[in-house]
């Protein structure tokens, strides 16, 4: 069962990888083969939901030895959100007619990284996924094919495989200090391993990590590739790829570094505050669309490594439910920002609102979530610190909002089926603020996964 | 031998961030080979022991050979992403006719004023 959603994705990425993807029926079945995957994940996560993990190891090796397929709660939360902002920015590209015969397969590739990566239960394994992931990436950042985009792509790819070579070294300082690749055999071992040794290893692994959420002091390539690249692949960017790193760093903090992360909470916290500030600051003083939601992109960020510093079940459940909305707050954002007319004017509002907070609106849930955990550390900083990023959040979105409603009406000819992506993510955004309970439920069975939450 | 690899990692790692730094492409590209073969030779020292090829029939105490796997496949890893690249330059090069980062950093510049100038327009039409 677990095998199903990466053997569908990987025999339709190679498959699609040699067909046309501009002909508009082989871009639709692209869609249909991702849809089929998303069904298979859900319902292996029905079985996970009420049984509890499932694991498989491959090639009949014993446990430990042989590369492990695990699939838990807070796997399959980020694995069925990537796909489904994989989904709907592909169908929404689409619609408006694919420029490049390997655009299906290339989302397709990133789709069997990232449900890869939040499927496996070794080490390595997930360097493996997370490069399948990224190496489509950069290939997709280039989509397009202006020189602006491949300017982009250069910078983007540059700066991320940086970021890859880092990760690569802590895994294997990793292995080198606890003498196994399988990610619950490192955390049995972990207690044992000399304090100077794990916190180097931890830094490189969080820098991975953090120059994929584009954090603040690795956030420097980030404007210029989603500003550069065109609407959809900055949702996927945004919406599925950064959730590489809250994922990661999710897993490897919980999981692996929990005594770590406890003990650089407070460095965590200044971060994560700088980011708030720094990236409302700036996205309150941009002009254009894409540059704005680039900026307050690397606000959100914070807010989800706020609620990691604040760590328990609170603060990773909250982390968990802040970076859903944010996937999808980005998405709904970068699709609609390129369109215009009524029901994408709405869409436009309705994620603005969300990035704001404004109930009744889905954002306020994930909002609600981050304040419920700084009044769990009783801090007052964490309080005031929230209170500003939101208004400067409410400030920027609502003069982009302004300046979209005055823009000239007919600049980009309408096309009722992006109508239809938009409005589908607009309502779940809706539906979300409006009963949570699924969602909330969901994160903190998630959050319990991590041995890191039970302190 | 730990201190000679140590050395060695140091000193690609150097290199190579030397580099990247510069401001032709190429070059960068030649850095960011060398970082990743530092790594790729961190990993191997990363080893939990050494001894005789682990090829069957083992002889003696053999050297780890999952470090070795792990290596082979960065390298393949790095190999592919470094030809991605090579084809980005080439790309960026036929439009530009330049491989230096001011160049691109100028067509950036002029790209944000387009940017600029385009929304005034907008809002001086609202």
């Amino acid at each position: 069962m677990i095998e199903l959603p990466l053997a569908i994705l990987w025999f339709g990425a190679v498959i699609f990888a040699l067909l046309d993807g501009t002909n508009l029926k082989v871009a639709w079945a692209s869609v249909a083969v991702l849809i089929a995957a998303l069904v298979s994940i859900v319902i292996l996560g029905v079985s996970v939901y009420q049984d509890g993990t499932q694991s498989v190891t491959a090639g009949g090796w014993a446990p430990g030895i042989g590369i492990t397929l695990r699939v838990d709660m807070l796997g399959l939360v980020f694995a069925v959100l990537s796909i489904s902002v994989l989904i709907m920015a592909l169908a929404f590209e689409v619609m408006q007619d694919v420029r490049a015969r390997v655009f299906p397969a290339l989302v397709m590739f990133m789709a069997i990284g990232l449900t890869g990566l939040c499927f496996t239960g070794d080490a390595f394994n997930f360097y493996v996924f997370f490069e399948i992931a990224m190496i489509s990436a950069y290939i997709m950042t280039g989509y397009g094919e202006t020189p602006r985009q491949f300017r982009a792509a250069f910078t983007f790819t540059v700066v991320n495989l940086l970021g890859s070579v880092f990760f690569l070294i802590g895994i294997s300082a990793l292995y080198h200090n606890t003498g196994w690749l399988d990610m619950n055999l490192i955390a049995q071992q972990m207690p044992q391993v000399a304090r100077n040794p794990a916190i180097l290893s931890a830094t490189f692994i969080f820098v991975a990590f953090s120059i994929k959420l584009g954090l603040f002091p690795f956030h420097f390539w980030l404007p210029a590739v989603y500003t550069g690249t065109r609407g959809p692949v900055a949702a996927m960017l945004s919406g599925a790829l950064a959730n590489i790193g809250t994922y990661g760093i999710l897993r490897f903090g919980g999981e692996i570094f929990p005594r770590e992360l406890e003990k650089s909470s407070m460095v965590l916290m200044v971060l994560a505050s700088t980011s708030i500030v720094y990236g409302g600051l700036q996205a309150l003083s941009r002009r254009s669309a894409n540059e704005v939601l680039a900026y307050s992109s690397i606000g959100q960020v914070g807010y989800i490594l706020a609620a990691i510093a604040v760590g328990g079940k609170v603060g990773f459940s909250a982390a968990i439910v802040f970076a859903v909305l944010n996937s999808l707050n980005k998405t709904l954002l970068f699709l609609s920002a390129g369109q215009r007319g009524v029901i994408v004017g709405t869409g436009f509002a309705i994620g603005a609102f969300s990035v704001a907070g404004v109930p009744p609106v889905g954002g306020f849930i994930g909002k609600l979530a981050v304040f419920r955990a700084a009044a769990e550390e009783q801090s007052i900083f964490l309080f005031s610190l929230f209170l500003v990023g939101s208004a400067l959040s409410f400030v920027y979105m609502f003069q982009l909002y302004r300046r979209r409603q005055w823009m000239d009406e007919s600049e980009e000819e309408h096309r009722v089926g992006t109508f239809a992506v938009i409005g589908v993510i607009a309502v779940t955004i809706v539906a979300i603020g409006i009963w949570p309970e699924p969602l909330l439920v969901l994160s903190e069975r998630a959050a319990d996964v991590l041995p890191g939450a039970a302190r | 031998m730990t201190l000679i690899l140590s050395l060695a990692v140091a000193i690609l790692f150097g290199s190579g961030c030397y580099l990247m730094l510069k401001h032709d492409l190429i070059r960068l590209l030649v850095g960011m080979v060398l970082i990743g073969n530092a790594a790729n030779l961190f990993i191997m020292s990363a080893g939990l022991q050494t001894g005789n090829a682990p090829i069957y029939p083992l002889r003696g105490t053999v050297a780890d050979p999952l470090v070795q796997s792990m290596t082979l496949t960065a390298i393949v890893i790095s190999f592919s992403v470094s030809a991605l690249v090579l084809a980005l330059i080439y790309r960026l090069y036929s439009s530009h006719t330049a491989t230096t980062l001011e160049v691109f950093a100028q067509a950036e510049e002029a790209q944000a004023e387009i940017d600029d100038q385009s929304e005034e327009l907008v809002e001086g039409a609202g």
